[in-house]
């Protein structure tokens, strides 16, 4: 498989699914970063990312949800985290994001929790 | 020397694209070893935030080296040593170090940084670095490995 992957989405007019895949570190989360980046210059601030594909995640790839997390909020927006894997989630536990971020469990969760 | 002494070294360039390189390395190397599974993801986890702490400061502004990683593990810790002759990073007694890192008030400000050398005092047991000038830094990193009972 690909080291990273990114397909995005349209969940509704308003609500951007981000598919991730692979392994979000220090070599791959520039290409997040700037994927999200180009989201919030076209308007779009609400956002669920899927991370059951994610294999892997260190301090690197956290670090860009938690900049997403008050860029989003700045922008009138927000973000919805979907699925974690067990190495996922245990880094998220580990550095306390567990109790920041909120969780869906599927795309209409997502929208739920992403409603104006 | 026992049957559960292992020891492996591994030299890769200092880019980023290495560190899958070195998290494969240290998956071979912690299946041969003692340490308990449990703690396999963790001690991968700490070691290559601080690889990339190395590959991302340790060589700003200079012609990109090396990066070595030595592991020597017994019935007693896994213990990890990270060499670079890069620009000296104090990862373990830095300033950043010192601070005690308010998590949840540093998430919330959207600060992204220290979160590696958190996750690398909170995984391990032992976070030491040296550097002399003009000699290679080293970044030691050890988990001790408790026998259950």
């Amino acid at each position: 498989m690909k080291e990273f992957e990114i397909n995005l989405e349209q969940l509704s007019p308003d609500v951007t699914l981000i598919h991730i895949a692979g392994w979000l570190d220090a070599h791959t989360f520039e290409y997040m970063e700037q994927t999200i980046n180009n989201l919030f210059d076209e308007g779009k601030v609400r956002l669920a990312v899927e991370l059951s594909d994610v294999e892997y995640i260190s301090s690197a790839g956290a670090g860009v949800f938690i900049g997403t997390l008050s860029a989003s909020h700045e922008r009138g927006g927000d973000i919805v985290l979907m699925n974690p894997t067990e190495p996922v989630q245990e880094v998220f536990d580990m550095l306390g994001l567990s109790q920041v971020f909120k969780f869906a469990a599927s795309p209409q969760e997502a929208l739920k929790a992403l409603k104006k | 020397m026992s049957d559960s002494h292992v020891t492996d070294k591994l030299e890769v360039a200092a880019e980023t694209r290495n560190l899958a390189v070195v998290r494969e390395f240290l998956h071979s190397a912690i299946k041969r070893s003692l340490l308990p599974t449990g703690d396999a993801n963790k001690v991968v986890l700490a070691v290559d935030e601080a690889v990339a702490n190395t590959i991302q400061h340790g060589y700003e502004g200079m012609e990109r080296g090396n990066v070595e990683i030595l592991i020597d593990a017994d019935d007693q810790s896994f213990r990890v040593r990270i060499r670079d002759n890069g620009i000296s990073y104090d990862t373990a007694t830095g300033s950043a170090a010192k601070a005690e890192l308010d998590l949840q008030a540093h998430i919330a400000s959207g600060n992204k940084r220290g979160l590696g050398l958190f996750i690398m005092r909170k995984v391990m047991d032992e976070v030491r670095y040296t550097s002399r000038e003009g000699e290679v830094n080293e970044l030691t990193l050890v988990k001790y490995i408790k026998v259950p009972g």
